[in-house]
């Protein structure tokens, strides 16, 4: 057992790696969701239109 | 209950993402109009495709201003009518049937496809803006010439369309 060296609080753990990690996936998700929806669906004309119901 | 402020900030994107989604396959739906092909049409006998009058004669008809309906029969391994003909700047229905097995009507690389269920009319109406040709495709295996069952789409520059049967 080693002997616990330090002892934080709460606010004080700070996983920035994880943070980075999280923003990178948020952002490759947020580019590929308008991407495709926008550039590749909708520009992919002919599209079936009409009214819902 | 203590939580940390960076899972806070991961939370709050997550459902920033997932109201970003429904916010815009609502804008797909309401803004831009883009719709679902049902099964609303009524049924009808596949063996009896003769005695109906919008697939008896498989034909694109125009029905208004710049609109054109066209009834297309697929079968063991065809479209008809082939090619089909409209001219650019419409809005074409297109009525699908078949008088055999399960086919799909494609119209290649684009979002208009649907499948074609034997007893079911498929509905799909489409906006075309430019003169050009598409091919049609059958997706859904549908026997041994499935590989060759094919159509053409030719979209006519609007002052060179001349309808058939039409003054």
């Amino acid at each position: 057992m080693t002997e616990l060296e330090r002892e934080i609080g709460h606010d004080e753990y700070d996983p920035i790696g994880t943070l980075a990690l999280i923003a990178v996936y948020s952002a490759i998700l947020v580019v590929m969701w308008l991407f495709m929806y926008f550039v590749e669906f909708l520009g992919n004309d002919l599209t079936v239109v009409g009214v819902i119901g | 209950m203590n939580i940390h402020t960076y899972e806070k900030l991961w939370l709050a994107a997550a459902m920033v993402l997932i109201v970003g989604f429904i916010a815009t396959i609502t804008y797909g739906s309401v803004g831009v109009g883009v719709a679902m092909i049902d099964d609303s049409e009524a049924t009808l006998d596949p063996n009896d495709l003769g005695e109906d009058e919008r697939f008896a004669e498989p034909r694109v008809e125009h029905v208004g201003d710049n609109e054109y309906e066209a009834y297309v029969v697929a079968r063991q391994f065809i479209f008809q009518p082939n090619p089909i003909e409209v001219p650019a700047g419409s809005t074409v229905t297109f009525y699908v049937t078949s008088a055999d097995v399960i086919h799909s009507f494609s119209i290649v690389g684009t979002n208009a496809n649907t499948m074609v269920i034997p007893g079911e009319v498929a509905t799909m109406t489409v906006e075309i803006d430019e003169p050009g040709e598409y091919g049609i495709l059958c997706n859904e295996y549908c026997g041994a010439g499935h590989h060759d069952m094919e159509g053409l789409l030719i979209v006519h520059p609007e002052d060179e369309f001349d309808l058939e049967g039409e003054e």
